[in-house]
């Protein structure tokens, strides 16, 4: 079989002569079988899930390294061949694009292989990890040590990784569910090669990387998520110690009209942590994808669903319109006394059904959902994908204040931009502190060319919409990454870019990535 | 080729062309043309969610040579599924993974090829109704002449049908391909030309995918077809 390799798909502002020296030297770095260039060993970065052409995220070679000093090397040849170079750890950023390039042939530097767990500290409760590490990989190790401690992760639980995670200010279920919160301390290559250590990271001899954030002087942690500064090539984070009471606990509201009222029960007794996970309200359809329902079951006229449908799923379901998970951890003495506080407000409040685990049993999606709450890995989550079909889905997830005026208002104002789109509102509020993340699957069918460019369009809306209300997204697909990063204004774009002209002067390490680029005019 | 339908071939390669005039599938013109690469089938297993498993997408994989290498399972997101997927594409042992599967289950295992280093010559979305089907393809070298192979036989049996093939490498268009609906006939008949066409994939086979009947309650709904070689 002849090797053919890409000769047409180039990074920009390379010269196919130029990019194949550079493929030469990453041979040579890596050894042949980490330098993927053949079509067949691409195609699978460019299943793309965006409401665009794949072409436009296609890579035009993918390399894997094992070591930091092979990252450093990386680096290095980039520098030297002006390569852009699209960093991943796990890859399993669904959604928000994958592990797909941010722009047209860029080379993919894939750290699935850097996959160790560094450390454990299980009366620190802290974790060590390289980016290839996945959620599930760190459960076995805990179980298999019999560790006390608990995960947080998002809902591809197993096979999304903490540093990958965490790195794109992604959330989970638990009591240390604002993961970013969690970090604590990160070793980065930085473009001209040099590692970085944050924190305490520098300190010859030192031990406290893992347990104090802060170091001395700036903290520069959070400058390196969602960023393309450096690449991140270790993570510490903390663990939470597993609690002996778990009781996970769902409340069923009738309409969707109870978003306000629900979120105003919620916010005290989250704030004042007697409820101290990120609680989740769901709605509808996104309960009903979960467990395994199709809108074909339902319906096959294109289009919105109707609320009439949706009332019709909600009650063969079994299925609140809102359907709020969370749960109390501790001993059983505090998990009672929490539990009466709950139960005590949700009789003030006078509406809404509660489930306990006792009464739902193995029942979905309350299964899947006490999993998430407890740390054990699970993909039932995958099952919005079937809701539709088609392979399109793009998240939309703005971010507002934890009142119940705001949620009513985003809510009505996303159903109604999507409805007009003729797409369906599948979405959830995730509870922090204060805020709330608002996370709603623009779900649509990629085999329909006019469907995906009204998701697109849709997408585009949303965010325009959005905007003039005063609202923006905390993260999104790499297709709307500099529509979004307007959102947040000049000033703070040209911010970016003076530190991406100072530590990336030759834009090699993702550029694009949240809008920064040196190709854009700050 | 019907000249009263609506059909369109944009892009498509003069030896294509040259196929369906001398009357050979395309697919078994591919596979000589790629002559050297051709080998036996390897031991495969054939993926498949839901309704699938009763459709015609089996009645194509059978019908070909490769047939008695094939084994078939069904996907699910349990993380039994997922992690004994892994663990198979992990072994070492030289093997195909071909499947036709909803889109939640597409993604978990496209995924898990990626980041287990296997070779994913195809990966097609389709969309199909009682009397048309829609397919979005991605594919190799390796996959020369799946998709004119599926595009000619979805005219040649009249059902509505909309192609298009995007190649990762070369400077070719994308291959597009459509017709509408002269019949119901053979509304399940991509899904067997699909299957056909996955199993003998790379294979010095040069069948033809079988012809089968209607049914009932033909195959609707969106899928995700791929071809994966660790």
């Amino acid at each position: 079989m002849t090797e053919q390799t890409n000769t047409t798909l180039l990074p920009r502002g390379v010269d196919a002569a130029n990019f194949q020296q550079a493929i030469a030297k990453f041979r040579a770095l890596l050894g042949e079988d980490n330098v993927l260039v053949k079509d067949d060993q691409l195609i699978p970065y460019t299943k793309i899930m965006m409401a665009v052409d794949n072409a436009e995220h296609a890579p035009s070679a993918a390399v894997t390294a094992t070591t930091v000093e092979q990252v450093q090397g990386v680096v290095k040849i980039c520098n030297e061949h002006k390569i852009p170079v699209w960093t991943i750890s796990t890859g399993r950023n669904f959604g928000y694009g994958s592990a797909a390039p941010g722009q047209r042939g860029q080379v993919i530097l894939d750290l699935k292989k850097m996959n160790k767990i560094l450390h454990v500290d299980p009366e620190l409760g802290t974790a060590l990890v390289e980016p290839g590490v996945t959620y599930q990989q760190l459960y076995d190790y805990l179980q298999e040590n019999n560790l006390p401690l608990m995960l947080s992760f998002s809902a591809p639980s197993a096979i999304a990784g903490p540093l990958g995670n965490t790195m794109d200010r992604g959330v989970g279920y638990t009591p240390y569910g604002e993961h970013f919160l969690m970090q604590c301390g990160m070793e980065v290559v930085l473009a001209n090669g040099d590692v970085y250590r944050t924190g305490m990271g520098g300190v010859k001899g030192d031990k406290a990387w893992q347990v104090f954030k802060w170091g001395y002087g700036p903290t520069l942690d959070g400058m390196f998520t969602q960023a393309n500064y450096g690449i991140c090539t270790k993570m510490g984070f903390w663990l939470m110690p597993k609690p002996p009471v778990f009781k996970p606990f769902e409340i069923k509201f009738e309409n969707e009209s109870d978003i306000a009222e629900i979120v105003e029960f919620i916010r005290p007794l989250r704030i004042a942590q007697v409820i101290p996970n990120s609680v989740v309200i769901a709605g509808v359809l996104w309960e009903a994808s979960t467990c395994n329902t199709r809108r074909a079951d339902y319906t096959t006229e294109p289009g919105a669903t109707s609320d009439a449908i949706l009332k019709q799923i909600q009650k063969d379901k079994n299925l609140g319109a809102w359907n709020v998970y969370a749960a109390l951890y501790g001993t059983q003495e505090q998990v009672d006394v929490n539990w009466k506080i709950v139960t005590g407000a949700l009789k003030q409040l006078g509406k809404g059904r509660i489930v306990t685990q006792e009464e739902a049993g193995d029942t979905q999606p309350f299964k899947y959902r006490a999993q998430l709450m407890s740390g054990v890995p699970n993909l039932q989550e995958f099952g919005l994908y079937n809701w539709r079909g088609g392979g399109g889905s793009m998240w939309f997830a703005p971010v507002s204040q934890a009142r119940g005026s705001e949620c009513n208002k985003q809510q009505a104002l996303a159903k109604k931009i999507l409805n007009k789109h003729g797409l369906d509102y599948v979405g959830e509020f995730i509870v922090g502190w204060r805020d709330m993340h608002h996370v709603i699957d623009v779900l649509y069918d990629r085999t329909n060319p006019e469907e995906t460019k009204r998701a697109n369009a849709c997408f585009a809306e949303l965010l325009d919409v959005f905007e003039s209300e005063g609202y923006a997204v905390y993260r999104v697909n790499t297709a709307f990454q500099e529509r979004v990063a307007q959102s947040y204004g000049p000033v703070k774009r040209k911010v970016e870019h003076a530190l991406k002209r100072a530590l990336d002067p030759n834009n090699i390490l993702s550029p694009g990535k949240s809008g920064i680029d040196l190709a854009n005019p700050f | 080729m019907n000249v009263e339908r609506r059909f369109l071939l944009k892009g498509m390669a003069l030896g294509g062309l040259a196929g369906v005039a001398m009357g050979s599938s395309s697919l078994a013109m591919a596979n000589t043309m790629l002559g050297g690469q051709a080998r036996p089938a390897l031991p495969t297993l054939a993926l498949v969610s839901g309704n699938v498993a009763e459709s015609a997408f089996l009645q194509g994989i059978k019908a070909s040579n490769a047939a008695k290498q094939v084994s078939v399972q069904r996907t699910d997101l349990s993380l039994d599924f997922i992690l004994g997927l892994e663990k198979r594409l992990r072994s070492g042992q030289p093997q195909r993974i071909i499947g036709l599967v909803d889109d939640a289950s597409a993604a978990l295992i496209i995924d898990l090829a990626r980041s287990t280093g296997a070779r994913v010559q195809w990966l097609g979305q389709h969309n199909a109704t009682a009397n048309a089907s829609q397919h979005r393809l991605l594919s190799a070298e390796a996959a020369s002449g799946c998709a004119p192979q599926l595009g000619l036989q979805l005219n040649a049996c009249g059902t509505g049908f909309s192609l298009s093939e995007q190649r990762l490498h070369g400077n070719k268009a994308p291959l597009q391909m459509g017709a509408a609906s002269r019949n119901r006939a053979g509304s399940e008949q991509w899904a067997a030309t699909l299957g056909y066409a996955l199993a003998v994939m790379g294979t010095a086979d040069s069948g033809q995918a079988p012809l089968v009947a209607s049914r009932p309650s033909p195959l609707t709904g969106n899928f995700v077809s791929f071809s994966i070689e660790a």
